[in-house]
């Protein structure tokens, strides 16, 4: 909510009209971080992003009142960002950033907030991992973000994703298993 | 040996996300002090996911710009469009409807009528300057001819009777 400006929420707010509308505003405003997240996470670009929060949000605003708690409609908010990125990621996967520019940015922000207890972070590991990333299959990449990026717990992602949850936890040990392989393969010493 | 090692691969995962109960943690830790391949496994998948971590923070970064044009007022302004189009059809539609209900009808009447005063004018006309060129046939009285056919003139005016009796006059 913070993210968004007061001045536009307030119009949207006075636009949505009935009562219901708003209270999807509501949820959809306060999940805006997680689901920022998520597209993040699965990455898209920012421009993807964008196109896909908006299509949620139609969707949230179309979406009559068939979810009656909170609960709900936030599991159905992250239900629908999921399949939309996942719509764009068929079309292009666009782990664009390098990590020269990943380590140029992250030192810009460690300048301005005096981070320094954090580890030093090599840019030859940090490529692998990019790498592996980019290259590791649909169906083991999406329960991994969900589950260690958006903080879901196995029961939520298989939720979301149609899977079970130990199905989910395989596929996370798959995974985590294929990324560390590929750091020890390249030789660069954790 | 070797069993040992492939069995705690398949739980190293859990065990570095703090899934495992306490007995089974103890028990990969007690592996772990004495065995440096999985040690050095457990760095790997506790590195890789740190790094992971740090792209996807800074795709993030990315979408902290992104703003959400929720697009209510898009559908406002397409509702009065939609408005707009529906008003003009709708005064086009009684423009047509009055246009038929009084005009039209109107106009038709008059046709009738006027056709209908022009067949009387030119029947009375038609039958007097008959009677006129008669009468000029027949009679001396010059002056009496031409005031019948200036009658001719003056009454139906609109008539063709009236040029022929203009022509006579002449």
């Amino acid at each position: 909510m913070n993210e968004i400006n007061s001045d536009f929420a307030a119009d949207a707010y006075q636009a949505a009209g009935e009562q219901s509308s708003k209270q999807k505003l509501d949820i959809f405003l306060a999940e805006l971080g997680r689901l920022k997240r998520i597209v993040a996470g699965l990455g898209l670009s920012a421009q993807d992003g964008e196109d896909v929060l908006q299509d949620v949000s139609i969707q949230a605003l179309k979406q009559s009142g068939k979810y009656q708690s909170r609960e709900d409609s936030v599991r159905w908010l992250i239900k629908v960002t999921v399949n939309r990125c996942l719509m764009e990621h068929r079309r292009r996967r666009s782990f664009r950033r390098r990590a020269c520019e990943i380590l140029k940015r992250r030192s810009e922000s460690k300048t301005n907030s005096n981070r320094t207890d954090e580890k030093v972070i090599d840019a030859e590991e940090l490529e692998i991992v990019r790498e592996s990333l980019q290259e590791l299959d649909d169906s083991m990449l999406w329960p991994m973000v969900l589950r260690y990026f958006c903080d879901l717990n196995s029961k939520e992602v298989g939720e979301i994703l149609g899977l079970n949850p130990s199905t989910v936890r395989s596929r996370l040990r798959e995974a985590r298993m294929i990324l560390a392989k590929r750091l020890l393969e390249r030789g660069v010493e954790p | 040996m070797e069993k040992s090692c492939e069995d705690i691969k398949e739980m190293l995962v859990d065990y570095s996300d703090g899934r495992l109960s306490t007995i089974a943690s103890n028990k990969i830790a007690e592996h772990l002090r004495k065995c440096e391949h999985c040690r050095r496994i457990l760095e790997a998948l506790q590195r890789s996911l740190e790094l992971a971590g740090v792209i996807w923070a800074d795709g993030l970064a990315e979408t902290k710009e992104i703003r959400i044009p929720i697009p209510v007022k898009a559908r406002k302004v397409r509702w009065s469009r939609y408005a707009a189009i529906a008003a003009g059809i709708l005064l086009v539609l009684t423009t047509s409807i009055v246009w038929r209900a009084l005009v039209r009808p109107a106009e038709k009447e008059m046709n009738f009528a006027e056709i209908e005063r022009r067949i009387i004018e030119s029947g009375n006309a038609a039958r007097l300057l008959a009677a006129a060129e008669l009468l000029d046939e027949y009679s001396e009285d010059e002056a009496v001819v031409k005031e019948q056919y200036r009658y001719i003139v003056d009454t139906y005016p609109q008539t063709s009777e009236a040029v022929k009796a203009k022509l006579k006059i002449q």
